[in-house]
């Protein structure tokens, strides 16, 4: 790794782009930071886009795109699979360090200069030295520093330099400017471009070394004295812009034919560089840039407002909202740039643009009051969890639009109540989300398209909210219909971030159409829509993004009901992966409320107490979600009784109210108390009303686990016959759906294995019941390591080297550049011949047969 | 952490022209021999302001002093 340290207008972007030139043979990626970038996710999908284009990789697929829940650490790990995949060396530069103003992304920066694949070399450049932590690079060797002093120009370089321009100057004028200068970069660079073509180089020279102005400043004024006055104007009026183009350069300076000047500048090499290949747009060098700009103020202070106006209505008018805004800002137009960012503040979320929203909410001058900021400020407390905060600055918002002008009144009152919607969907606050979801009744009306666009907006984005809450708070039909009318709009109106959000909580809301009676194949249909989902998602690489956690979580969930624990707690991973940004409690909830099924279906009761625990924690914070709750203190109080704390469970049960109490599956974890304490009589009392039909339940899974407590609660009384039926009408339930989850946490094993094989109709699903129950418990056996059935082919090796990382079957089958059909052909082939059922398994039976490098502990 | 106002004299280098002082306003210059010396009152965040224009203009900075609140020395020596 290289760090060029040093500063303005020592050349380190040239040396950049020197070492970039196409004669190496290494791949180069070139990352500019933006000036003043404060939006973390702008600067990784800048880098990830370059590093995709410079390797190749992803060629036609949608480029990266931002969402409104950035995920960091999954955005580094993507970057850094997609650098260990490329082929031969690759150089992986990041120019102006020092304009990146986001600590978290110098944070996670320093993760990935640090975990580089060997064949990837890292260069940064910099004007101050950066709090990266990099002593463990500098301690093992493997940094080199490049600073001012190494920069600068020898005097026989700077005759070299003067040669190649042409420039014929006396070896003494040389010296005197190479003195004057002391060989800094940008002060030869400026003297080059008046020295070419000037009548009297060696009287310039002598000037210039006379004169006590600083380099930067002289040289400047000689070389704009040097341009045609309408170069000049150019120059000046267009320094203002971080980036210009011929359009808006015209708009600016009054007049036709900007875009030759500007690549008659570039072709002169006067400090003006082109930032595409088509040559459209160009930007300053930003020493230059700033001094232009100095000499804008001083000599036409009273345009500059005149100026902004003019490039904010450009920029509004090619919808580069947050550039328009900026302007506006600069202008001095407080109150319309406030107005401009509330009416924008909904498109920039879904931009993925909260960051920069901020930093334009921190740009206004402390102390002005504009109450429209408040709305923008409610959007950023809901993105980052700050739900209180939120429900403040809302209250503020409301109470403006009732008093704001009749023309703005609506559009602020849509607005407000679009992020009300979603504060009460964060709350689970079913209600709250049924009055706010009344404005979509009326259709979108608009004068304008922008009027029409932003209800569509505003629509979809309604009908995810209600939806969502809809599934969890178990009005399951609805949630179907909306979540699918939002999906379908949300496509039509090109927000993939809705639809993405659509489908994944539609996936969650089949769950419990799935659970609510026995049907064929309900769940396998269920983890059908969840690959849908995820599908969609990886097409925007949102793969690992909170936006797809529902569907990761329900795939998860699922899995783990039907006994597959380990493919399971995979997906389970990837959704904590995914929720690492985000902090409600809704997803959250389930999240540790499936690993604790996990752990209970496993027979790790203790751990699965934790799990169970933290859910309710959650749950408790949730104001709707009752149905839910149900189930998590139902498993936390069996849990308790399980590992011998049945006093507690007692203890907590007496807490519940009616309602939850008469739930069936806080009757179920009755039952499972009264077993611990050695009362079977009462626990049969206990699940009566389940057994009959009466006692209202979550899903036909917790009648499977009454039928087994009833089985075990007939056991403990001697009555094997009973005991028997019981265990036969559980079978008969799970069989349709193959549910194994049940038979684990109730510890049925012996029930199972005591019922004659004769008196079963349901002999397969037993045996694979057993399976899975003596394969998960601790005490498992080891599998056999008898050879495998037949060679793996070449093809088959292939992906089963990715098996062991995180990759999931479609990011597989991307890495291989072969289908998904491709890669599930092989899988099956590969589980078929090492004779394994998952993924886990897999790779620990490739491992014993040394197919894969074995692991470091062996 | 003193995050008051106090006077401040900052010393670069070279002799600043009209274009290079309009990124000082609020900071009085003096030329002292080959060098600019800017005086002005600055609290925390606009001195760290005024290091940054300094850097990004590439000026070479030589010196960077508070000066005491004595009424009789304002920024002079």
């Amino acid at each position: 790794m290289t760090v060029i340290s040093a500063p303005a207008g020592s050349g380190k972007t040239c040396l950049l782009r020197a070492w970039a030139g196409p004669s190496q043979a290494r791949r180069f990626v070139l990352v500019q930071v933006e000036r003043g970038q404060q939006d973390d996710q702008q600067f990784w999908l800048a880098l990830l886009g370059a590093v995709r284009h410079a390797t190749g990789s992803y060629r036609g697929a949608e480029p990266p795109a931002a969402t409104p829940d950035f995920n960091a650490p999954a955005m580094v790990d993507r970057v850094l699979s997609e650098l260990a995949d490329a082929d031969g060396g690759v150089t992986l530069a990041i120019d102006d360090l020092h304009e990146l103003h986001s600590a978290e992304a110098l944070a996670q920066l320093t993760r990935l200069l640090t975990s580089l694949p060997p064949q990837v070399h890292a260069i940064l450049t910099t004007r101050h030295d950066v709090p990266l932590g990099l002593h463990r690079l500098r301690l093992a060797g493997d940094l080199a520093e490049i600073r001012a002093t190494d920069l600068r120009f020898s005097e026989r370089e700077t005759r070299e330099l003067l040669d190649a321009s042409g420039i014929a100057l006396s070896d003494s004028g040389v010296a005197l400017l190479h003195q004057r200068t002391e060989g800094w970069a940008a002060g030869l660079r400026l003297a080059a471009l008046s020295l070419v073509g000037h009548p009297e180089p060696e009287r310039f020279v002598a000037e210039f070394s006379g004169s006590d102005r600083t380099v930067a400043e002289y040289l400047i004024a000689e070389m704009l004295e040097r341009q045609p006055p309408h170069v000049q104007d150019l120059l000046l009026r267009t320094s203002l812009l971080d980036r210009v183009n011929g359009e808006l350069a015209d708009l600016l300076i009054g007049r036709q034919g900007s875009e030759q000047i500007l690549l008659d500048l570039e072709d002169a090499n006067a400090l003006v560089e082109s930032l595409d290949p088509a040559r459209t747009w160009f930007r300053y060098h930003h020493l230059f840039a700033d001094l232009l700009r100095l000499e804008l103020r001083r000599t036409l202070p009273a345009e500059i407002p005149a100026l902004h106006r003019r490039a904010a209505g450009w920029f509004s008018q090619h919808g580069q909202v947050a550039e328009a805004i900026r302007h506006t800002q600069a202008a001095g137009d407080w109150p319309e740039a406030a107005r401009l960012l509330a009416d924008n503040s909904f498109s920039l979320t879904l931009d993925g643009q909260a960051q920069t929203m901020r930093a334009l909410v921190q740009a206004f001058p402390p102390g002005a009051n504009h109450p429209e900021l408040a709305l923008v400020r409610a959007g950023g407390d809901l993105a980052q969890g700050r739900l209180d905060e939120a429900a403040a600055h809302l209250a503020v918002a409301k109470t403006y639009a009732e008093t704001a002008p009749p023309e703005r009144q609506r559009r602020l009152q849509v607005a407000a109540a679009s992020l009300q919607l979603s504060l009460a969907r964060r709350r689970g606050d079913l209600a709250g989300v049924i009055e706010q979801a009344r404005f979509l009744a009326s259709p979108v009306t608009g004068r304008s398209d922008e009027d029409i666009a932003l209800g569509s907006d505003l629509r979809a984005m309604a009908l995810m909210n209600l939806g969502t809450v809809e599934a969890w708070s178990l009005g399951v039909s609805d949630a179907e219909r909306h979540l699918r009318e939002g999906a379908d709009l949300a496509q039509a109106i090109g927000r993939p971030y809705l639809e993405v959000g659509c489908l994944a909580q539609l996936a969650f809301a089949y769950v419990f159409h799935s659970a609510d009676k026995p049907k064929a194949h309900a769940f396998a249909k269920t983890q059908r829509r969840c690959h849908e989902a995820i599908a969609l998602a990886e097409r925007y690489g949102w793969g690992a993004e909170p936006v797809i956690a529902p569907a990761l979580m329900t795939l998860a969930g699922t899995m783990v009901l039907l006994g597959e624990f380990d493919e399971g707690e995979q997906w389970l991973w990837r959704t904590e992966r995914a929720l690492q940004t985000d902090t409600g409690p809704d997803v959250r909830l389930l999240v540790r409320q499936t690993a604790g099924m996990l752990q209970a279906g496993r027979g790790r009761h203790q751990k699965a107490l934790e799990e169970f625990g933290a859910a309710r924690r959650l749950a408790s914070q949730l104001e709707g979600s009752q149905a839910l709750a149900s189930q998590v203190t139902g498993w936390l109080l069996a849990t308790q009784a399980r590992v011998g704390l049945a006093g507690e469970a007692r203890a907590l049960l007496t807490e519940l109210d009616d309602e939850q109490a008469g739930s069936g599956e806080i009757r179920n974890a009755r039952a499972v108390i009264c077993l611990a304490e050695g009362n079977p009589a009462a626990a049969m009392a206990a699940v009566a009303d389940v057994l009959d039909g009466t006692a209202p339940v979550l899903g036909y899974a917790t009648v499977v686990e009454t039928q087994l407590l009833a089985g075990l609660a007939h056991r403990a009384v001697g009555d094997q016959r009973a005991a028997n039926e019981a265990t036969e009408r559980a079978l008969a339930l799970a069989e349709s759906d193959r549910l194994v989850l049940p038979f684990a946490m109730t510890g049925a094993a012996d029930l199972l294995e005591a019922l004659p094989r004769h008196q079963t109709a349901h002999g397969a699903l037993l045996t694979d019941i057993l399976d899975v129950l003596h394969g998960s418990s601790p005490a498992g056996k080891e599998q056999s390591s008898f050879p495998p059935a037949d060679e793996l082919s070449p093809g088959e090796l292939r992906v089963l080297r990715y098996l062991p990382t995180n990759l999931s079957r479609p990011e597989i089958a991307r890495e291989l550049s072969v289908s998904t059909n491709t890669v599930n052909t092989h899988l099956r082939k590969i589980y078929a011949k090492l004779q394994v059922r998952n993924r886990t398994s897999a790779v620990r039976r490739a491992r014993e047969l040394r197919l894969l490098a074995a692991p470091r502990t062996r | 952490m003193d995050a008051a106002t106090a006077p401040y004299m900052i010393r670069v280098k070279g002799h600043l022209g009209a274009t290079m002082l309009c990124a000082f306003p609020t900071l009085a210059p003096n030329h002292h021999g080959a060098h600019t010396i800017l005086t002005g009152l600055l609290d925390r965040s606009a001195l760290y302001g005024v290091l940054a224009e300094i850097e990004a203009l590439g000026l070479d900075l030589l010196e960077i002093r508070k000066l005491s609140q004595d009424p009789k020395s304002p920024g002079t020596r």
